[in-house]
């Protein structure tokens, strides 16, 4: 009854990020139809030549085949071929912001940035507005500093050349879900990241800045580190010990779980609840954007006692321990990255933007 | 048989391909007709000596249009003013566009502008609803050029635009900021809940909704009947221009123009099709419901219910003005037609319903007579007595709630949905409060 009495929109459910991505099985069912349908044609038409060469005379072959002939002769004027409207994407007259964009991504990275208007790479049934154009250099530029350049510094240039998304998509406003929830950032099979609140993303050199703002700052880097650390792991999978931490606890009600009680079960927020590769995903973003510092005060800030699925505060710490330990192992193991070298950095640029 | 009839199918279909007219219905291919027609909107668009003026009447509005000022270069760029504050009635502010065949030909406003305000699915940037804005669009397809005239329908929320090649007054009325007056933004100073325009002729009561630009107006007609229509506004130098033109069925009028704000008297004027005219605020409706009231209290005597108001008391233009919100552990105000008897007397109960986070309780409440219904259509409140004892802390905020309800002139009930009533105080409407049944 206390839902009916609370009318008006909730922002702290801005919490929430839900994420997808495509499965590799879809496109493989896709790949299967496609051959299928070959297949389905070249076979009809070998049961009509046979059906042609059995009984027909002579002549009347020859009049069939004059008649191929004839059909075949095509003088289609298709006008000119090279001035199809929109052929090779949306051109337009470029502005200071193309060309910072194609100097400090698109060139040292192969990174494209889409920041005008195309409904068709978005939700298709949502409200939702472009970025202003004050805001798309200074949140590339904060890309940048905080996920390109601290990579950069600890693997190589190669190594994000190689496994970075090579795709961003801005957007203004948040995507409003029917749930109450908001949606801040989205990926897809680790090529394209959509990145939204861009209108609303003020750091400290801005003349509006308020200590408020630091969430949503922090909020897409969140995004943007999750996302790559989907990257990471489909490109080589962590170690399966992983899985068996919060076995059994995993569940799809955890929108309707805060925080605050994820953590007293040995969760990093509650999104990582939901499977274990957003679990260890979750684990990444929020070490490297929170700190060393950041992730010692998450961990110590659980309550003593037992959660209401009878974790205790001991218990639920040495899981977020275990998995930390398992995900600076993984970053050294298979990418020969100082986990805790590049956390500080990570820390350190996203402090630079909002204190 | 079969055979020779798939024979005959055969050369049938063999002879038809030979058909070698294909000639295409119109003169070119599709993409040479596309080209040129995009060529042309975009000359016309830049072309356009003075720029263009714009109304977009967003769908989510209810009627309420949006006037801007627009001026397209040649590198996709566009200037632009629109009235929706008075910040972007004086301020250009540039941003990006493209034509594009989608569809059909499209213009597109691709980077955030003043088009995109009204499309904020953030509903504080347009006062709209929260995930929808005020339904508007950014992206339009074109329909077509008539004279002057570009024609625009919203691809999203299907929003009618119109884009009509500007003047050079007009252009230079932008630029020297002659829109930034918004006298008409006062209309919000008065605080009754009927709002009048007095023309010499006749008197229409209006509702304004200033987020969306739109009016209601209700006016009595020579049969004495009830009329009522909603029409958009936009500002214009010096007051406000109708979209379309209000008609009474005997008036056309076009806006409200020469418009001046008197602070001290709190008086809007202006002259309606050139006679001196002014806005009043006031108690009573232009043509009172003589039911509403008796109908708004059977209502849930039939449903053996009550009607809840979340806020309290609106009044003096303030928002809960006896603080009833603030009181401990509140949940909403009350009012319950038959609730109990005494000594003979069934009484009506409103009080404050408290929620203590498992359930809804009853503290105390103040006992009501059934109300006096007037011919005019008004319920006038007696107070019979109290049940249980307001509490100290209580005691301000809920004596105060008792006492605006008592007073004598009693209450207009406005019917504003199908099971919403705004109580308005016919006094002088300065306060109000909203029933509505429990969700």
């Amino acid at each position: 009854m206390i839902n009916n009495l609370n009318k008006s929109f909730d922002k702290h459910q801005a919490k929430v990020i839900p994420m997808y991505r495509k499965s590799k099985r879809g496109e493989w069912f896709f790949t299967g139809q496609h051959t299928g349908g070959w297949y389905s044609i070249i076979a009809g038409m070998k049961k009509l030549k046979y059906y042609m060469l059995r009984g027909f005379r002579k002549s009347l072959l020859l009049l069939g085949f004059a008649a191929v002939l004839a059909g075949c002769k095509k003088e289609d004027d298709l006008g000119d071929v090279n001035d199809i409207p929109g052929l090779g994407g949306d051109t337009w007259v470029k502005g200071p912001i193309d060309y910072w964009i194609y100097d400090s991504l698109t060139k040292p990275y192969n990174i494209s940035v889409k920041y005008k208007w195309d409904q068709f790479e978005l939700e298709l049934n949502k409200n939702l507005v472009p970025p202003k154009e004050e805001k798309i250099i200074p949140v590339m530029d904060a890309v940048k500093k905080v996920w390109l350049n601290t990579y950069v510094a600890e693997a190589g240039e190669l190594f994000i050349k190689k496994y970075c998304p090579k795709f961003f998509v801005l957007v203004g406003s948040p995507s409003f879900n029917t749930d109450g929830t908001i949606t801040l950032g989205t990926a897809e099979g680790g090529r394209k990241v959509v990145l939204y609140v861009l209108n609303e993303f003020r750091i400290k050199s801005m003349p509006d800045y308020q200590p408020a703002d630091s969430f949503n700052v922090k909020q897409m880097f969140h995004t943007i580190q999750h996302e790559f650390g989907h990257i990471l792991h489909q490109n080589v999978m962590y170690t399966e010990d992983f899985k068996r931490i919060s076995v059994g606890m995993y569940t799809a009600n955890w929108n309707n779980v805060y925080d605050e009680n994820a953590r007293r079960d040995g969760f990093v927020t509650a999104y990582a609840m939901s499977a274990p590769d957003e679990d260890f995903v979750e684990m990444i973003s929020m070490m490297l954007v929170e700190g060393k510092d950041g992730f010692d005060r998450i961990v110590n800030s659980i309550p003593p006692g037992t959660s209401a699925n009878g974790i205790t505060q001991a218990e639920a710490q040495s899981r977020l321990r275990q998995k930390e330990a398992i995900v600076v192992a993984y970053f050294k193991d298979v990418w020969n990255i100082d986990f805790y070298s590049l956390q500080s950095r990570a820390r350190a640029a996203v402090e630079e933007l909002i204190k | 048989m079969k055979r020779s009839l798939l024979y005959s199918l055969c050369i049938a279909v063999l002879f038809a391909s030979c058909k070698k007219d294909d000639d295409y219905i119109f003169d070119r291919s599709p993409d040479e007709r596309i080209n040129e027609v995009l060529a042309e909107y975009q000359s016309t668009l830049v072309n356009a000596p003075h720029g263009w003026r714009g109304m977009i009447a967003p769908s989510g509005a209810q009627g309420g249009v949006f006037s801007f000022y627009f001026k397209f270069n040649n590198e996709n760029r566009v200037e632009m003013f629109s009235d929706f504050d008075s910040l972007s009635s004086v301020t250009p502010m540039e941003s990006s566009y493209r034509l594009k065949a989608l569809q059909q030909p499209s213009l597109i406003f691709d980077t955030y502008s003043y088009v995109h305000v009204l499309a904020d699915p953030d509903a504080r940037q347009n006062g709209g609803a929260w995930g929808v804005g005020l339904g508007s669009d950014f992206e339009f397809a074109i329909e077509g050029i008539v004279g002057d005239t570009m024609k625009l329908i919203g691809r999203f929320n299907r929003s009618r635009a119109y884009l009509v090649k500007a003047t050079q007054q007009e252009a230079q009325d932008y630029y020297d900021k002659k829109y930034g007056a918004r006298t008409f933004d006062n209309f919000s100073k008065y605080l009754n809940y009927f709002k009048r325009i007095v023309t010499p002729e006749r008197e229409y009561q209006v509702r304004v909704n200033q987020a969306a630009h739109s009016i209601h107006i209700e006016w009595v007609d020579g049969n004495d009947n009830l009329r009522k229509d909603t029409i958009g506004y936009t500002y214009t130098a010096d007051g406000i221009a109708f979209v379309p033109a209000f008609y009474d069925g005997v008036r056309t009028i076009t806006g409200l123009t020469e418009m001046t704000w008197d602070e001290a008297s709190k008086k809007l004027s202006f002259k309606v099709n050139g006679a001196a005219s002014h806005i009043v605020g006031t108690g009573t409706p232009i043509k009172p419901d003589p039911d509403a009231a008796r109908r708004w209290w059977q209502t849930m005597v039939t449903n053996d219910e009550y009607w809840l108001s979340w806020e309290g008391f609106h009044k003096d233009g303030i928002d809960d003005y006896f603080g009833i919100t603030q009181l401990h552990e509140y949940g909403f105000l009350m009012f319950w037609p038959k609730y109990g008897t005494s000594g003979g007397i069934t009484y009506d109960l409103m009080a404050p319903v408290k929620f203590d986070g498992a359930q809804l309780y009853l503290e105390y409440g103040h006992a009501f007579r059934q109300p006096n219904f007037t011919d005019d259509g008004r319920a006038i409140f007696t107070w019979l007595g109290t049940l249980g004892a307001v509490t100290p802390a209580d005691s301000a905020a809920v004596h105060g709630t008792r006492l605006q309800l008592m007073e004598a002139q009693g209450y207009y009930l406005v019917q504003t949905g199908p099971m919403v009533y705004d109580m308005v105080n016919a006094k002088d409407g300065l306060a109000w409060v909203t029933w509505e049944p429990f969700p």
